[in-house]
């Protein structure tokens, strides 16, 4: 229910909330949700990315570190001794 | 040999391996196809979002910022503060002021009331006024327009409204003084606003001579507007203007002269109560 709850709450503060916040909700999120920041940043891009500005997509940048991260850090808590 | 179907299970697509994140990623590229293959569509769909979105950025916005600089806050705060003491203070001591004055004001300048009827809507050289003798107005009670100028007489009095007869009715008789050199003169209601008075012709008396009536002193009540004389008679007459324009008299304040006006009062009309 909570990872339904944070998934949802990121999503939709990308729309109505500041980016800070966007962004907290999906550090926190991708704790138990590791796409949530990817998902995270591509909906951001797609809603807010100007292509003629030539600029990079940063929110879907930032979200794919921060889900390589998480997925790192997943897979070191999995082979290590913290989670048997 | 009985075959053993298992369910095969796709590790992408079975419903129950597929997180939140995954199904957010989808709804995420779906977006992003949408935006790429129907932008108009995209557009058109998420315009009411935006809107929705900027309206709410703006109240949090607005929200946030009024919690922007504590310390200005607190500042503004402990200044309103000590600003609404004071002005509380202010206030009792205004309050009190005004209570005071209101009470000194009610012994010494009388009843103000307001004029219900005049001319012609009430009987010619009358006013009606809204204060009885709820308000402490009692028959003999002088009436004065604005600048302390003597109107009248109240000649009746219900509980809350009362008459006042003008110096000008037919009938009204009073003592006063005309002139720069204070002439005695008889004053006599004419009607229609108007008054008269008899003076010798010696006395020198000529238009625009102020009119005086008893009061607390001497009181305008108006000035010469003409001078009749009759070359056969010693005395000539005088046609007096009221001060003021009783038809535009709002307002009247009444004070009891005392006996001093009684007095001088030789007589009223005979159509009053």
């Amino acid at each position: 229910m909570m990872r339904g709850t944070l998934t949802i709450l990121s999503l939709v503060s990308v729309v109505f909330f500041p980016w800070p916040l966007t962004a907290l909700l999906a550090a926190g999120a991708s704790s138990v949700e590791p796409l949530v920041p990817l998902a995270v940043g591509l909906f951001a891009d797609t809603l807010y990315y100007a292509p003629q500005a030539g600029a990079l997509p940063l929110f879907t940048l930032c979200g794919i570190l921060l889900t390589a991260i998480s997925f790192f850090v997943r897979s070191r808590l999995k082979t290590g001794s913290i989670g048997r | 040999m009985k075959k053993t179907f298992l369910a095969k299970r796709n590790a992408l697509l079975s419903s129950t391996n597929i997180s939140w994140g995954a199904y957010a990623l989808i709804v995420a590229i779906l977006t992003l196809l949408l935006r790429l293959i129907a932008p108009n569509f995209f557009w058109t769909l998420f315009t009411p979002v935006f809107r929705a979105s900027d309206s709410l950025s703006q109240a949090s916005h607005a929200f946030f910022n009024s919690f922007g600089d504590t310390a200005k806050l607190a500042l503004q705060n402990e200044k309103l503060t000590n600003e609404n003491s004071a002005l509380a203070l202010q206030n009792q001591a205004l309050l009190q002021k005004a209570n005071s004055l209101s009470g000194l004001a009610r012994e010494s300048r009388g009843i103000t009331a307001g004029v219900v009827a005049r001319p012609p809507a009430s009987p010619y050289d009358t006013l009606v006024l809204a204060g009885g003798s709820a308000d402490g107005v009692t028959l003999g009670m002088e009436a004065f327009g604005d600048g302390g100028v003597p109107l009248g007489v109240i000649t009746a009095v219900l509980a809350d409204f009362s008459r006042v007869t003008l110096f000008s009715s037919s009938g009204m008789t009073l003592s006063g003084w005309v002139g720069r050199t204070n002439l005695p003169v008889t004053i006599t209601g004419a009607g229609a606003g108007a008054m008269r008075a008899s003076v010798a012709r010696s006395a020198g008396i000529t238009s625009g001579d102020i009119v005086f009536a008893p009061g607390p002193g001497q009181l305008p009540i108006g000035s010469v507007a003409r001078v009749d004389s009759d070359p056969s008679s010693p005395s000539v007459t005088l046609r007096i203007m009221p001060a003021l324009n009783l038809f535009s008299v709002a307002w009247v304040t009444l004070r009891d002269t005392g006996s001093a006006l009684r007095g001088a009062l030789s007589s009223t009309t005979p159509t009053l109560p």
